[in-house]
């Protein structure tokens, strides 16, 4: 075995270039002041201080956090049931079923997200749709709405596949026992089925939130100049403003937050799961 | 409905099928209160399906299930007073013992102190004390099972449906089990329907057991019914261990199997009538020769803790004994000029009546022809087999040659091959002479088999020559040291009529015994098919 080990340091070796290396120099750049040479350089606070004493980017955080909510809320909602239906489904429907929700990542996200424009810009489709109904006079893309739709529409087959794993893996007499005890279907599914999947709903939330709430390109593209978010203040920094410094340790907050998020998701994980804290 | 039958529950006429598939093909059967009710027989007989079409998990196709006088074929689990232990428990993972067992009274809406008292009995009732806060998960098999069994009856079911519930335990906790089941059935009083494939569980527990096969229900009785007056030969098989011969009844109270007459108990059969015969091994006893009403010879004696098992053979098998010509090995070669290719095949024996079904490649496998490069020892291919032969007894040629034209020639004895024929056991057995190399024998891994290959030995019984007899083989040579040009004695049997035989007494093996039996220990079946 300890020969073996050795063939893992060309891996530990290109980790730590491609992921410790670039981690180490954000953490560098956000305590550090512009403009520093690789030789001269001194360290700063400031643009921590900036970001908490300005109310702007805090509003910014604030909405980000507040949209990726309501797009984890939204995919579990839709998720669930649509998970529920495949995995009591037959084998052959199931196997469709998740082909079909599976399919639409292989294209890329932002080919995806310019269809949405299409599809919600004025004279598309949807509009037209709404319009038979005499709903059509508001603006629908550029909204909160679009960049709802957009996220829900990208992150919800990550929640639907982890919801219907946990489901598909439940063993099917314990469906029956509940029936049996004199417990109608929705008592089951309350009382049994639901905690049962509350892990695979868990985990589901940990893959929706965490993209959700650092993403860029969806708000950008459908939430044109209006509809900023906490990643397109980040890209700016980098990309147009050249502060890579306060760009840095904005990212870092952002990544302190969802560490924060990843602990919290654990934890109810561990409570969901029941009786484990029991363990001697 | 009928009016003046008031078991507790009436399976009638239930017909089962999944896709095409008849499971249960009408099951009519009474179960009353307080029984236990055991369904058994081997996997695929039906009797689990008959259990979740009790407890609601499945409708059957056809058929009424009467419950205390209604029809509930159609009404759901939830609604059914009966509750279920499942084959491999279905404990709740996500609650601990007291929530699992508590779970249908809190369904109930029943109040706190009431739950919690019941649940606390019913830890008593199972001897769990203690255990409620436990994680399920983390229980033994045996504690699951007695969780299991108290969070269905803590509902008070007038029947409990119990699948296969001990088959995932180890041999000791499972007789535990069944005491502690028998005990609990006991104590609470209500109708125990068990499911199983393990006779002794059924034997032990049941006050009923219904043996099922391929969907229909082929006994019901008592243990000591079903144990001592099997209807047929699948129960007699099924149900501890048993002698079961063929044998016919001249009249009543009379019974005749291999030479013998023998009195016995049962009547009722058309004279002469085909029968299988019953004789459990403890109710046969061994004696000296002469007090016997059969003879035999001690084949086998197995020592079984309190009892040796002992085999009789009292009726000797059929025998045919064939010769083994052995051959030089190279008398049977024939290499090609320029060396490259090598040819060998047998001389063989075969039966007029057999002639005609002869074709290439029958004659090439019965010659055991092949040619190869003795260079590489690649196999090449025989393509072309030249014969003329006539279904008449006499000698004739044939060749075998290759593509490259190497040949050899052998010979096909056609003889009237005589069978040997045994009445008393109704068996034919039959042999051919046959041609071997020193070679071809010591390369032959699995000798008995292919010495009943190459003699083509059979053995099929008299009534009904499709069925087959096993065979055995005996020799005197030492395959390392035989000599070409020598001819061997091969024998070829069938097993003959050997009696299994419980006794405390050790007896020698070889030794001739009698053997008597009274007549309440013969049990006369019908003969049915299969």
């Amino acid at each position: 075995m300890k020969r073996f080990s050795q063939l893992a340091i060309p891996y530990i070796v290109w980790g730590i270039l491609l992921i410790v290396l670039p981690m180490v120099l954000i953490a560098f750049y956000s305590v550090t002041e512009d403009g520093n040479g690789i030789i001269s350089f001194t360290f700063t606070l400031k643009h921590y201080i900036r970001f908490f004493t300005d109310p702007d980017f805090l509003l910014v955080l604030w909405r980000s956090i507040k949209i990726a909510v309501k797009t984890t809320l939204i995919c579990i909602a839709l998720g669930y049931p649509i998970a529920y239906f495949i995995a009591f489904s037959s084998d052959r429907i199931r196997n469709i079923l998740i082909l079909a929700i599976t399919l639409p990542t292989w294209i890329n996200t932002l080919v995806r997200t310019y269809a949405w424009i299409g599809l919600l810009s004025e004279g598309g489709v949807i509009q037209q749709v709404l319009n038979i109904f005499g709903l059509g006079h508001e603006e629908l893309l550029y909204t909160e709405g679009a960049v709802l739709i957009g996220m829900v529409y990208n992150f919800i087959p990550f929640m639907i596949l982890q919801i219907n794993t946990s489901l598909s893996k439940m063993d099917k007499s314990l469906m029956e026992a509940s029936n049996d005890l004199g417990a109608n279907g929705l008592q089951t599914f309350l009382r049994v089925i639901l905690p049962l999947s509350l892990p695979g709903v868990v985990s589901g939330i940990s893959l929706v939130f965490l993209p959700a709430v650092s993403s860029f390109s969806i708000p950008k593209l459908l939430g044109g100049g209006q509809f900023f978010l906490i990643g397109n203040v980040i890209e700016n920094q980098f990309i147009t403003v050249g502060e890579w410094n306060f760009g840095s340790s904005i990212s870092l907050i952002m990544a302190m937050i969802m560490m924060a998020t990843m602990y919290v998701v654990r934890r109810l994980e561990d409570y969901s799961r029941g009786g484990d804290k029991e363990r001697e | 409905m009928d009016m003046d039958n008031n078991a507790l529950i009436q399976f009638r006429n239930i017909v089962m099928s999944f896709q095409d598939q008849l499971v249960l093909k009408n099951i009519n059967l009474d179960i009353e209160e307080k029984e236990f009710v055991t369904l058994l027989g081997p996997s695929g007989c039906g009797k689990t399906t008959l259990l979740r079409i009790l407890g609601g998990f499945l409708e059957p196709t056809e058929g009424k299930v009467i419950f205390d006088g209604v029809d509930i074929a159609k009404l759901p689990p939830h609604k059914r007073e009966l509750n279920t232990v499942f084959q491999k428990y279905a404990l709740f993972p996500h609650m601990n013992v007291y929530e699992n067992i508590a779970f249908g009274l809190k369904i109930k809406k029943m109040s706190r102190d009431v739950i919690e008292q019941k649940v606390m009995k019913m830890l008593k009732l199972i001897g769990l004390e203690g255990y409620e806060k436990k994680n399920v998960t983390l229980l033994s098999g045996g504690q699951q099972q007695r969780v299991a069994i108290a969070r269905a009856l803590v509902n008070e079911p007038k029947v409990l449906l119990l699948d296969e519930p001990l088959g995932a335990l180890d041999l000791k906790l499972r007789k535990e089990m069944q005491y502690e089941l028998k005990r609990i059935q006991q104590e609470v009083g209500i109708t125990f329907i068990f499911v199983t494939h393990d006779q002794e569980e059924a034997l032990t527990m049941s006050d009923k057991i219904v043996v099922m096969r391929d969907g229909t229900i082929q006994q019901i009785g008592s243990p000591q019914d079903i144990y001592n007056e099997p209807v047929n030969r699948f129960v007699a098989d099924f149900i501890g261990e048993s002698n079961i011969i063929p044998a016919r009844m001249p009249e009543d109270f009379k019974v005749r199997f291999d030479n013998h007459e023998f009195k016995c108990e049962d009547q009722g059969f058309e004279p002469n009538e085909a029968v299988d015969v019953v004789i459990r091994p403890e109710d046969l006893d061994i004696v000296s020769e002469q007090d016997g009403m059969m003879t035999g010879t001690v084949d086998s004696v197995l020592f079984k803790g309190s009892q040796y098992e002992v085999i009789v053979e009292t009726v000797p098998g059929t025998s045919v004994t064939v010769q083994m010509r052995v051959i030089d090995d190279k008398a049977n070669e024939v290499s090609s000029a320029d060396g490259k290719e090598r040819i060998s095949a047998n001389d063989f024996f075969v039966d007029i009546e057999d002639v005609k079904a002869l074709d290439d490649k029958e004659i090439i496998a019965r010659a055991d022809a092949q040619a190869w490069d003795p260079g590489t020892d690649e196999y090449a291919s025989i393509s072309s087999v030249k014969y003329e032969i006539k279904a008449e007894a006499g000698s004739y040629p044939v060749t075998f040659s290759t593509s490259g034209g190497t040949m050899i020639q052998k010979t096909i004895h056609v003889v009237n091959q005589p069978f040997v024929r045994n009445e008393a056991t109704d068996e034919a057995i039959m042999a051919f002479n046959f041609f071997k190399t020193k070679g071809e024998l010591s390369e032959s891994q699995t000798l008995d088999t292919d010495l009943k290959t190459w003699a083509n030995a059979q053995a099929w019984k008299l009534s009904n020559e499709d069925e087959s007899v096993d065979i055995y083989v005996d020799y005197d040579f030492e395959p390392e040291n035989i000599e070409a040009g020598k001819s061997y004695p091969v024998k070829f049997m069938t097993e003959g009529r050997e009696l299994k035989i419980r006794t405390v007494n050790y007896v020698e093996e070889g030794a001739r015994v009698g053997l008597r039996l009274d007549p309440d220990d013969i049990h006369v079946m019908k003969r049915s098919a299969g």
